[in-house]
């Protein structure tokens, strides 16, 4: 495992050594990223906020790409689950958020808050999804839901004290932000 | 199992004529003969919620308009609905402790009854609101005045002079069975009892629907207005809930679980069930299921050269014996065994009935064999099942008599056939196509037919087979 200089890790967050992160990015506190997740800062620095989960083989890209509007830094909000095997390359994520298995969220997407992208879907043209939003099943049924997804307080209680007696964790580190 | 799936590549034709794949063929060993989902009895074992389980004889399942009672179904994507709980402070402010709240969500789309203001429910069993048919009034008056004038016709049917039948008289003589026993059998409503002779006059009236000329222009904003997807409900949403048919998502509501029903197959001429499942719903197993897939030679493409019309190509087709006795296999020219309106006799034995006739259609076959193909002349032996040999690395040691142009593999009881076939010269690019055979197969059954002959008897079985490989891909030349 290379060693990722420009990887910040909050006190509290669960992120397993077997994740892959590169380039630079920043998780935030109480988030529990899995092993074989993997999240590619490639086209500038990721900002992940807290109690995310990221499950294995969720594939988070923020490619370069200059011919759009995609801001430099990609911001992850709070209480956000990405479910296994996931890919997302949104230009943005809200807070609340669920993207399930094997959906897929393209480069030209705004994500709002609260909103769930059912097991995969797969988005693909620019837009911006309305808060709440939930899309589901495989004539893509748009509904907007009346609240937001209850947030995974237990399973992230659980996670953080389950991961850690099976993997290695990486070292909470609070360098200096350098963005 | 993937070939379960596939599209049809090849088919069998059932003795009532139509072209199923194996897995949806039934075998009578009985009568010693295929039979398919056409030329079977259904029958309703059961009825039962696929969801909790649980299972009703079908008088009760059909007063609870086969619906379960205990789950509902997703209005927005048909899935079953979950309880789900919260806690919640009381509401007076009083420190009783939090109280449990329920309500239903779909794991699925994450619909909930809070969606659309249905109140949250205190115990966890529900109780929940259902909402009426608004046109219940009207239905009910109708329901209730045809069935007085339903009854007025059978009083009248009941008074003309009724011939006796033989059928009934057997029945009757033999078990003792009285007329109203076999009325009901017989699905028919009992007799009115006398004293209680309907008045016709006393049919309750129904107000008649009436057409109209005046139907409402639509509002100016269907016109103006952007729909909001998100908002209206699909053609299929509507359709599930046919007595409300909300137009609007915030108007869906839970409706109850429909029923699941187990049933048996039973062949049309010997009455022998052929499939039977067990009573449990949550079996998934069968005290009899003779498929054809445990008795008639399966038969798969293993590979073929590409076919251009005009031009003989090489298909391989693997031969696979799955019952537990050699059989020998012939091919054959397609045969004609069942033209349009052959009938069938159904013997009835046990019971002494006559020996009656059921017409059987011929179903409509549209796929025709447009391709030629060469069989071979020898037959094939193809050895018994045996479950062990295929852990056994010691190879085969049977020795048959191949032709190695004809039979190129072999193991257990499979065995890899080559063909030669060659498509119509009129065939374009992209056209299907199909071939046929008679495959002739040794069948030993040991279902003893009659009481004295105990030991398993041999047959000759016959089935025509159509193939479809695949598609034209170019021309000769």
């Amino acid at each position: 495992m290379a060693l990722n200089r420009d990887l910040r890790i909050a006190t509290g967050a669960v992120v397993c050594v077997d994740s892959k992160l590169d380039g630079p990015i920043t998780i935030g506190p109480r988030t529990v990223v899995h092993p074989k997740a993997c999240i590619v800062a490639e086209g500038g620095p990721i900002v992940i906020g807290e109690s995310n989960i990221f499950e294995e083989q969720c594939l988070i890209k923020h490619n370069a790409n200059a011919n759009t509007d995609r801001p430099r830094t990609l911001k992850i909000g709070s209480n956000n689950v990405f479910e296994v095997g996931c890919v997302i390359s949104a230009k943005s994520v809200g807070d609340n958020n669920v993207f399930e298995s094997n959906c897929f969220v393209g480069p030209e997407i705004e994500v709002g808050n609260g909103c769930i992208i059912g097991v995969g879907i797969s988005l693909e043209r620019p837009e911006k999804l309305p808060d709440n939003l939930v899309i589901t099943g495989g004539n893509y049924n748009r509904t907007i839901a009346a609240d937001k997804p209850p947030a995974q307080t237990l399973q992230l209680d659980f996670l953080t004290k389950v991961l850690p007696n099976y993997h290695h964790l990486r070292k909470p580190k609070d360098r200096p932000n350098v963005l | 199992m993937s070939y379960l799936v596939q599209e049809d590549f090849v088919r069998y034709e059932c003795t009532c004529g139509s072209l199923s794949p194996i897995p949806k063929l039934y075998f009578c060993r009985h009568c010693l003969k295929l039979r398919c989902g056409y030329c079977v009895c259904h029958e309703v074992d059961s009825h039962y919620c696929s969801n909790c389980m649980e299972h009703l004889p079908s008088a009760e399942a059909k007063m609870k308009k086969n619906r379960c009672v205990m789950c509902f179904d997703c209005p927005n994507c048909f899935h079953t609905l979950s309880i789900r709980a919260t806690t919640r402070a009381p509401e007076d402010g009083s420190n009783k402790g939090h109280l449990k709240h329920y309500y239903l969500s779909c794991f699925f789309c994450r619909w909930t009854t809070r969606d659309v203001g249905i109140p949250d429910q205190i115990a966890s069993s529900g109780n929940w609101p259902l909402k009426e048919n608004p046109h219940q009034e009207l239905l009910s008056s109708f329901l209730e005045h045809y069935k007085v004038v339903a009854m007025r016709e059978r009083s009248q049917k009941d008074k003309k002079p009724i011939f006796p039948r033989r059928g009934y008289s057997t029945y009757t003589e033999k078990f003792g069975l009285t007329n109203l026993i076999a009325r009901k059998r017989a699905g028919l409503p009992s007799l009115p009892l006398p004293g209680k002779e309907v008045n016709p006059a006393s049919i309750p009236p129904i107000k008649p629907c009436v057409a109209t000329d005046v139907i409402d222009t639509l509002p100016a904003s269907y016109f103006t207005d952007v729909p909001d997807l998100t908002k209206i409900t699909t053609i299929a949403q509507r359709h599930a809930n046919p007595m409300i048919q909300a137009t609007v998502a915030s108007e869906l509501h839970p409706q109850h679980r429909h029923f699941f029903i187990k049933r048996s197959l039973r062949c049309r001429s010997c009455e022998h069930n052929v499939s039977k499942p067990e009573y449990n719903p949550a079996s998934i197993k069968f005290k009899i299921q003779q498929a054809a897939y445990y008795h008639v030679p399966e038969i798969r493409i293993k590979t073929f050269e590409p076919l251009r019309a005009g031009k003989p190509s090489e298909i391989i087709l693997k031969v696979t014996n799955p019952t537990s006795h050699v059989t020998s296999l012939s091919f054959s020219p397609k045969s004609e065994v069942n033209k349009g309106g052959v009938s069938d006799s159904v013997i009835l034995d046990s019971l002494g009935a006559p020996k009656k006739t059921v017409e059987i259609p011929r179903p409509v076959v549209q796929d025709e064999p447009n391709t030629q193909v060469e069989l071979p002349t020898e037959p094939i032996v193809l050895p018994a099942r045996d479950d062990a040999a295929e852990y056994d690395d010691s190879g085969d040691t049977h020795n048959f008599h191949d032709d190695a142009n004809v039979v190129v593999w072999r193991k257990g009881n499979k065995a890899a056939v080559k063909f030669r076939i060659v498509p119509d010269r009129g065939m374009k690019p992209g056209d299907r196509s199909i071939f046929s055979f008679s495959m002739e197969y040794g069948y030993v059954n040991t279902m003893p037919t009659t009481a004295e002959q105990k030991s398993p008897q041999r047959a000759e079985m016959q089935v025509n087979v159509l193939i479809a490989p695949g598609l034209i891909v170019g021309n000769l030349d």
